[in-house]
């Protein structure tokens, strides 16, 4: 039991990662992303691959995953600067479908569809950590810290370009704002950051393949910060404990058949977003003048 | 006479993804919702034709019930999901998240109804005959192309002759002017949803009765119908009909040079290079910005 739960903070952990870094661009750039997973991918690739054939320390394999990630970003940040709305959608949509193609068909880098096995497990102070006991700290101290790092950088003056973009393009370039730099500059961070949680990931499990950085893992991040509240400090952290809580809970109910528990989670997920946007459409933990922030994010154009 | 296969066989994709691609542009084009669900209507046509016909009813009355889901399901949407976010002034954002998880809700009801594995009708439509040397086609792909002509000049007709038609076409002009003249904007974007719903149908039929179903299929329709909907320009439906086809064949020509695992990488490359270098489509009018 105690394993049980180590292990689902060790996931929670990774994924508020995940969410914390995109509700920085969805929540703060209204940059709304649907390739979130390519990065959290990239990240788990690269650092798997590194832990593999250089070495299996944090300091060397997060930096070459952020580093990798950050360039690859700029696929994403290009349509970013073009097009707003639903195009944008579209567009880190079709950046999603490559990169899952690429993905499992690269097989010299990713292991194709198989994967990659044999991670090294992360070693510090001379052990290896792979026990849930072990890695949950490490997990979570990421996740703390870089929630920090976004929170520092959404109060600082790139923060408030950011909202100042968000809510008025033309109105923050009037005022001298480099609208295309600042937009590049949140979409490189985030992915940076979201390289973390892959890295993280691979360490964890010792086993990566593309499966776990699908639409599907977008969507469900997406979910995540969306649910929890777009543009909060701690909604995506809860939107994500929430939703990896989720089959936990469902597998209690004794009377919900068990072979259709991953369906039911889906069906309850996928509506509680279509009814949290009918009457809430800040999410759980979005105050009211959140909400009516958020609902400026996405109508500019 | 590889070429000759693939294009034949790419204009019959195409032609699904036309129909539906122009579902979806009807409907954004009139009533500015980003209908992303309209894949789960597509789901729910076809397996509502492949239930009725596999309990032995017949085709045609499949045919019909199947356009009677997908129209309920449109209408249903627009009233219960997108007329509330819309009143109180639901941005672009709120209303595709919406959308998309209404999508998830349908694709995991139908694979908890039916499973989520493949299943497959048997028709003698499907049944491949050659044509040339080397070159077989089955009677299906002909109804598809078919069907995309026929149900496209019905389309235009509707719009540009009758008085409904022209007041949909005015309705994604503006909504005020509509009032002013006596019309009630609601019930045109029930049509509208109505109508664009309905096209999926010659699709989710087709689809059945050829390659077979799953419950994802509605994922991978819409994923392909939004994609020709941008690349044909936002808000024309010709250019989605046309996209839908360049879609198509661009999907089934890769074949002769790419493996088959990398042919929905053409599509999606296409579409991210039409939106970064032409983002108001091939065929569209205003820009995107």
């Amino acid at each position: 039991m105690e394993a049980y739960l180590l292990n689902l903070g060790v996931l929670v952990s990774i994924y508020a990662i995940l969410a914390v870094t995109l509700n920085f661009i969805m929540g703060y750039a209204g940059i709304f992303s649907l390739a979130h997973a390519v990065f959290f991918g990239v990240g788990a690739y690269v650092g798997a691959q590194v832990g593999m054939h250089f070495s299996a320390s944090l300091i060397v394999t997060i930096p070459a995953a952020m580093a990798v990630s950050a360039v690859l970003s700029l696929m994403l940040a290009l349509p970013a600067l073009r097009v707003r709305g639903e195009y944008f959608v579209a567009a880190s949509l079709g950046l999603q479908m490559l990169a899952v193609t690429v993905f499992s068909e690269w097989k010299g880098m990713t292991g194709g569809i198989g994967g990659l096995i044999g991670i090294p497990a992360v070693r510090m102070f001379g052990e290896d950590i792979y026990r849930p006991a072990a890695f949950f700290p490490l997990a979570a101290g990421a996740a703390i810290l870089v929630l920090i790092v976004t929170r520092l950088l959404v109060r600082s003056s790139l923060g408030r370009s950011l909202t100042a973009i968000r809510d008025s393009e033309s109105a923050a370039e009037s005022f001298g704002k480099n609208v295309a730099l600042i937009k590049t500059i949140s979409v490189v961070v985030s992915a940076a950051l979201a390289a973390v949680a892959g890295v993280l990931y691979a360490n964890y499990l010792s086993f990566i393949n593309v499966e776990s950085f699908t639409l599907d893992t977008s969507v469900l991040v997406m979910a995540m910060v969306i649910i929890g509240g777009t543009g909060t400090a701690l909604g995506p952290i809860v939107g994500a404990a929430l939703l990896l809580l989720l089959p936990g809970m469902l597998s209690y109910l004794w009377f919900l058949p068990q072979t259709q528990i991953g369906a039911i989670q889906q069906i309850i997920y996928g509506l509680g977003m279509a009814v949290l946007m009918i009457f809430r459409p800040g999410g759980l933990v979005g105050r009211s003048g959140a909400r009516r922030r958020t609902r400026k994010a996405g109508g500019g154009k | 006479m590889l070429w000759l296969q693939l294009t034949l066989t790419g204009l019959q994709t195409g032609a699904l993804y036309a129909l539906t691609a122009v579902g979806f542009s009807l409907i954004f084009g009139a009533t500015r919702v980003f209908h992303f669900a309209h894949g789960a209507a597509f789901v729910l046509a076809a397996y509502v034709f492949y239930w009725v016909d596999t309990a032995g009813l017949g085709m045609i009355p499949g045919i019909v019930l199947a356009a009677l889901a997908a129209m309920a399901f449109g209408v249903a949407m627009d009233r219960l999901v997108y007329a509330p976010i819309q009143r109180h002034e639901g941005s672009f954002f709120t209303v595709f998240v919406a959308s998309f998880g209404v999508g998830i809700a349908v694709q995991n009801i139908v694979g908890m109804v039916f499973g989520r594995g493949f299943v497959t009708m048997n028709s003698t439509l499907s049944r491949s005959r050659e044509i040339v040397d080397g070159v077989y086609v089955a009677p299906l792909a002909w109804i598809a192309i078919a069907c995309a002509a026929v149900f496209f000049a019905l389309l235009q007709f509707f719009l540009r002759r009758t008085h409904t038609g022209m007041a949909l076409r005015a309705l994604a002009d503006s909504p005020e002017l509509i009032r002013v003249y006596g019309l009630d904007p609601r019930r045109l974007s029930s049509y509208a949803f109505a109508l664009g719903s309905v096209l999926v149908v010659p699709g989710a039929v087709i689809t059945a009765l050829g390659s077979g179903l799953n419950p994802a299929l509605g994922h991978h329709v819409m994923l392909i119908s939004l994609a020709a909907t941008i690349v044909g320009g936002i808000g024309s439906i010709g250019g989605a009909l046309v996209a839908g086809f360049v879609l198509g064949l661009a999907e089934n020509l890769a074949l002769i040079f790419f493996q088959s695992q990398w042919t929905e990488a053409v599509t999606f490359a296409i579409l991210f290079l039409v939106i970064l270098l032409r983002p108001s489509g091939l065929f569209g009018r205003a820009a995107a910005h």
